[in-house]
């Protein structure tokens, strides 16, 4: 029985790695650059999930939107102040765009660490439940209900993100300019406005990720880090810049994760998700669910 | 005139001679401060300017960001310092041995992630780093884990471990300006500016991005290996990401791609966040601050700000008007 428990809540971390890891491959499938901030906005949604719910006493089920709004408008100002150079032909670092953003996020990560660890304090602050019932059983599985309800929010909203790359008209120009920026802007379609989008979309995603984790984590200024290394992992596993890759790696490493810690080793268990990042991006830089190999 | 002034070679030697003049300017500071702990303070803030200029080899003049430069001083902390652990080895043989350890596993790193670039290369270093880190703060039977090892110090004077860090950044500074002034320095440049174009002009572009690497990862291991004799202790704190940010923020701020600017950015920044640091802790804060502002707009750094606003001050008006 013990294996079937570990393939649960091996899922269940799986759709929150899926929700973070998503918008970090809509970022580097748009501008090829990665957001070493990442694990930031998911710090940054839970700790407005966890002020606006304890500060303002409202209702959790209130302080999740806008935790995730939170994350939006981040993810919206970054895009407007930081990246815009990327693609708005700024001279200086015309040859080192990559590098630039490199640079660029690896601070901001920095700054918003510091920032929330002097307004807020070091300390680690405990957030409230979304639901009374803390523990059940369905079956013999052993369900934390906190956990439970929380992936249930994810799996719809990764659902509804599906849907709304494939179909929609927003997420079709989404994929247009992934493909191809330039031809996609001759096509009509706003590409600044997009990308401004897309890291909405991320800032948002990643932000409700860490607010509906902050009951289970207890949030601290640099919790923000570990989901970000897990984000890069399931980004190179899945692809580099592949939704449906980031999605399918993110389950695959939850569950991974979850037997290796018990199986093998918990304290080397981040050590070898970064050692399986290195390996793919060196002998399979397109993932193993990719289809076509990116210049590497 | 204005055509000479702006050879690379000359701009290179003009930056020698302002880092020369700094480090100068450092070696009469036991003069006037002979507090330990002020001393102590520049002492570090001489240890992260070995950081800024090892990892400035390798971004600023290569155009490979590794995200690793503190664990590569940390590795080469630990080479001496497991060296002396287990075989009881003097620092006589501990610390060549960091250098030319770090000089070999970072050869063999930059062979393996040959092919990779941008954002790729900084993934692959960041969990280089992170793992590295990982696995010597669990090892606790091999490297006591987070409790740290204690190494042996060189000698007791504060004044003495002064001049030797001293001796050790000209050395560096030096043996880089000879470096970027014979032909491996322009294979550098050509192959960060384009490597395809360097290849094909018939540059080794294997061997020279290799060379960056060990030479690179040699200068942070012995600034490791000697900064852990120097604080007697070796812990896997000196990996931290964090203190990666920090080399990182100092080379940005100071000047990317410049002799003078690792070294003015280390100095500025590690004596100026001792005294943020009374006025309230929020040194973090401003540097990361800084370093967004400076790589927004001003990517030359403090330093090519000093230079252009001194070639402006040379030039003619209508010269200038241009420039800007």
């Amino acid at each position: 029985m013990l294996a079937l428990d570990l393939l649960v809540n091996g899922l269940i971390f799986g759709l929150f790695y899926a929700l973070m890891a998503v918008g970090l491959a809509m970022i580097f499938g748009v501008l090829k650059v990665v957001n070493f901030a990442h694990g930031e906005f998911y710090m940054v949604g839970a700790y407005a999930y966890v002020l606006v719910s304890l500060k303002l006493g409202v209702s959790p089920w209130i302080a999740l939107p806008v935790a995730a709004a939170a994350g939006a408008a981040l993810g919206w100002l970054v895009e407007r102040t930081l990246m815009r150079p990327l693609y708005s032909g700024y001279a200086s670092w015309s040859i080192m765009k990559d590098e630039y953003a490199v640079v660029v996020t690896f601070g901001l990560s920095l700054l918003l660490i510091n920032l929330v660890d002097k307004i807020v304090g070091p300390y680690p602050v405990r957030g409230p439940d979304l639901i009374e019932t803390s523990r059940f059983a369905i079956g013999p599985i052993m369900l934390n209900g906190q956990k439970l309800i929380a992936a249930g929010i994810s799996l719809a909203i990764l659902t509804g993100l599906a849907w709304f790359i494939k179909k929609s008209l927003w997420g079709r120009q989404i994929q247009a300019v992934a493909q191809n920026r330039l031809g996609a802007s001759l096509a009509g379609i706003d590409a600044t406005r997009t990308t401004s989008m897309i890291f909405a979309i991320a800032g948002l995603l990643a932000a409700l990720s860490g607010a509906l984790l902050a009951p289970v984590i207890n949030p601290s200024p640099d919790v923000g880090a570990f989901p970000a290394i897990k984000s890069y992992v399931i980004v190179v596993l899945g692809g580099m810049g592949s939704i449906w890759g980031a999605m399918i790696a993110a389950l695959f490493l939850g569950v991974f994760e979850a037997f290796f810690a018990v199986y093998v080793s918990y304290a080397y268990r981040d050590a070898f998700g970064l050692l399986l990042l290195i390996l793919v991006l060196i002998f399979r830089p397109q993932g193993l669910f990719g289809e076509k190999g990116r210049e590497v | 005139m204005s055509a000479r002034r702006n050879l690379w070679a000359n701009r290179l030697r003009s930056d020698f001679r302002a880092a020369l003049g700094m480090l100068a300017v450092l070696a009469c500071v036991p003069f006037f401060v002979t507090s330990p702990y002020s001393l102590g303070i520049v002492i570090v803030s001489m240890y992260f300017a070995m950081l800024a200029m090892g990892w400035n080899l390798l971004a600023g003049f290569t155009g490979q960001f590794s995200l690793a430069p503190a664990a590569f001083a940390m590795l080469g902390a630990y080479t001496t310092g497991l060296l002396n652990y287990h075989w009881q080895a003097p620092l006589a043989l501990g610390l060549p041995a960091a250098v030319l350890g770090m000089a070999l596993v970072g050869w063999a790193l930059g062979r393996l992630i040959l092919r990779l670039r941008g954002p790729y290369l900084s993934l692959t270093t960041l969990s280089f780093a992170e793992i590295a880190r990982v696995v010597i703060s669990n090892s606790h039977e091999f490297t006591r884990g987070d409790q740290g090892l204690n190494v042996p110090t060189l000698m007791q004077s504060r004044v003495g471990y002064y001049y030797l860090f001293l001796a050790v950044l000209a050395f560096t500074l030096v043996g880089l300006y000879l470096l970027m002034r014979s032909k491996v320095g322009r294979f550098w440049l050509a192959i960060r500016d384009d490597s395809i174009g360097a290849e094909t002009r018939g540059i080794d572009v294997v061997r020279y991005k290799t060379l960056a690497f060990g030479l690179s990862c040699a200068i942070c291991g012995f600034a490791g290996a000697l900064y852990g004799t120097f604080s007697q202790l070796v812990s896997p704190e000196l990996g931290l990401l964090l203190q990666t940010g920090l080399v990182i923020s100092m080379v940005v701020i100071g000047g990317i791609g410049t002799l003078t600017g690792p070294l003015l950015g280390a100095l500025l920044v590690y004596l100026s966040s001792e005294w943020l640091r009374e006025i309230g802790g929020i040194q973090l804060i401003v540097f990361s601050a800084l370093v967004i502002v400076f790589a927004r707009f001003f990517r030359t750094g403090l330093w090519g700000l000093v230079t252009s606003w001194r070639s402006r001050l040379k030039t003619t008006p209508d010269v200038a008007k241009e420039s800007s």
